[in-house]
């Protein structure tokens, strides 16, 4: 069966699987399969920003005060952001709209998709804001071996899943043998590969985004780079939403109520899943090192970062229903939860941003006897 | 210990070994902070899961919409205040 952009068939999508269903024809919601993906479209709706509403005037005096080995701290950090937010920009939506089949799941994905286009936008607007050359940083993006190391993992699921729906749309299910390179296109096959990019998507979200926002916010608990760590808390409050989002796909696929064979799929890649927490940990423990290697920085050195790691990857591996692969220990860096809360972004009231802020919630009916109660 | 839905007065608060009244904070998460008890949280908002705690006995109002899978048990205290006295148990770590 080939994509197509509006499926003509009737049918309705509330009987349908998260994935590998019917392709989604109008794009309702009036009835859903699963409101909580119409739940966090409104909160990411409501959660719009603009980078330039920040200033970053006095990060540019902080960033020239710092010494080298703290400018290549952040700038490293910063690099490392920058490319995780470009692969989210693109490749939830070419992975999984060929695939989704459930309306709120896809719009879902498009507007995930487009809050981390916003991310992409504010490191130019700190990079341009910071440094005269901002070619300079971005160019080394793809030169640091560092860096490119990590591209590597993080895209790697994705790549092998948008290839073989790629051939899988061309040549139907099946094993497709193209170039003599062997496509395993079976619908088992794609299904661990949608499962297995999912926790990838999951462990890019929930701990690799959580570490770097760990330095960011460290500079700022010295009073330092704080406009870079007012736009750091807009996307980590984005960030939150997205693998709240990842958790629940992930969790109702394992469920096997959403479609039975995921539930066997999801024991079957059990192993591999776990492995690419723990590979992410290790990656992010070496990371650690590579920043710090010059030398630390006030609050924040490759130990804490580490331990910082083992205790987030242990909290994320709980949220998906795995069992802990590091030793319990509480959160080495309490403060990072004062710059995670929503309620701690501060806006004026007026501004629509503000999640607790709603239009439209006037009560417009007024019967008779509304004011019989008034003493004048 | 009452489990009686119309609590007279205001709602007690038992967290292992400590009872304190609701003292009409905006959140449980809040009335626990005000205790200086140490009450896991992030997004205080309801969609991390984050102050996901077990609730052993009682009821509570939520003031939003939790966004997380939660079992029966489960409750998050940063969108909810007492209903009824009740007794929650902390997560471990």
């Amino acid at each position: 069966m080939s994509y197509t952009t509006f499926n003509v068939a009737n049918f309705d999508s509330t009987k349908e699987p998260m994935f590998f269903g019917q392709n989604v024809n109008v794009a309702r919601y009036d009835k859903q399969k699963y409101p909580i993906f119409e739940k966090l479209i409104e909160k990411q709706l409501s959660f719009f920003w603009r980078p330039e509403e920040v200033d970053l005037s006095n990060d540019r005096k902080d960033f020239i005060d710092m010494p080298d080995h703290e400018k290549h701290i952040f700038l490293s950090n910063l690099k490392y952001q920058t490319l995780l937010d470009s692969v989210q920009g693109r490749s939830p939506n070419v992975a999984f709209l060929p695939i989704v089949s459930i309306p709120e799941l896809e719009t879902w994905l498009e507007t995930w998709a487009f809050s981390e286009t916003i991310h992409s936008r504010s490191y130019t607007h700190i990079i341009r804001n910071i440094v005269n050359d901002p070619s300079a940083i971005f160019d080394e993006i793809v030169t640091d071996p560092e860096i490119v190391k990590r591209a590597q993992t993080v895209t790697k699921l994705y790549d092998e899943l948008i290839n073989l729906i790629s051939v899988q749309n061309v040549h139907g299910y099946g094993v497709h043998t193209i170039n003599n390179v062997e496509y395993d296109c079976t619908l088992w096959n794609l299904k661990c590969k949608v499962y297995l990019t999912m926790v990838s998507v999951n462990v890019l979200e929930a701990i690799r985004f959580y570490v770097s926002f760990a330095c960011s916010f460290a500079f700022a608990e010295r009073a330092i780079m704080e406009g870079n760590a007012k736009i750091i808390k807009l996307i980590a409050r984005d960030e939150a939403l997205h693998l709240t989002g990842t958790q629940n796909i992930l969790n109702t696929l394992a469920s096997g109520s959403d479609d039975e064979e995921f539930k066997a799929v999801a024991v079957a890649c059990r192993e591999e899943a776990i492995a690419l927490f723990v590979e992410a940990a290790e990656q992010e423990k070496e990371w650690a090192a590579h920043l710090f290697k010059d030398g630390s920085m006030i609050g924040l050195n490759a130990q804490i970062l580490s331990e910082y790691v083992e205790y987030i990857t242990n909290v994320r591996l709980k949220s998906v229903g795995f069992e802990e692969v590091f030793a319990p220990r509480q959160n080495p860096l309490p403060w990072m939860n004062a710059w995670l809360s929503s309620d701690n972004v501060q806006v004026a009231p007026q501004e629509s941003e503000i999640s607790s802020y709603l239009v439209g919630q006037i009560d417009n009916s007024l019967e008779d006897g509304d004011f019989d109660d008034f003493d004048f | 210990m009452s489990n009686n839905k119309s609590t007279v007065g205001i709602a007690r608060i038992k967290v292992e070994n400590q009872t304190f009244y609701y003292q009409y904070e905006p959140s449980l998460l809040d009335s626990l902070e005000a205790q200086n008890i140490q009450a896991p949280y992030n997004c205080r908002a309801g969609y991390c899961g984050c102050c996901k705690v077990r609730l052993l006995q009682g009821e509570v109002r939520y003031t939003d919409e939790a966004m997380v899978d939660l079992k029966d048990e489960e409750i998050l205290t940063c969108i909810c205040v007492p209903k009824t006295h009740i007794e929650i148990e902390l997560p471990e770590d």
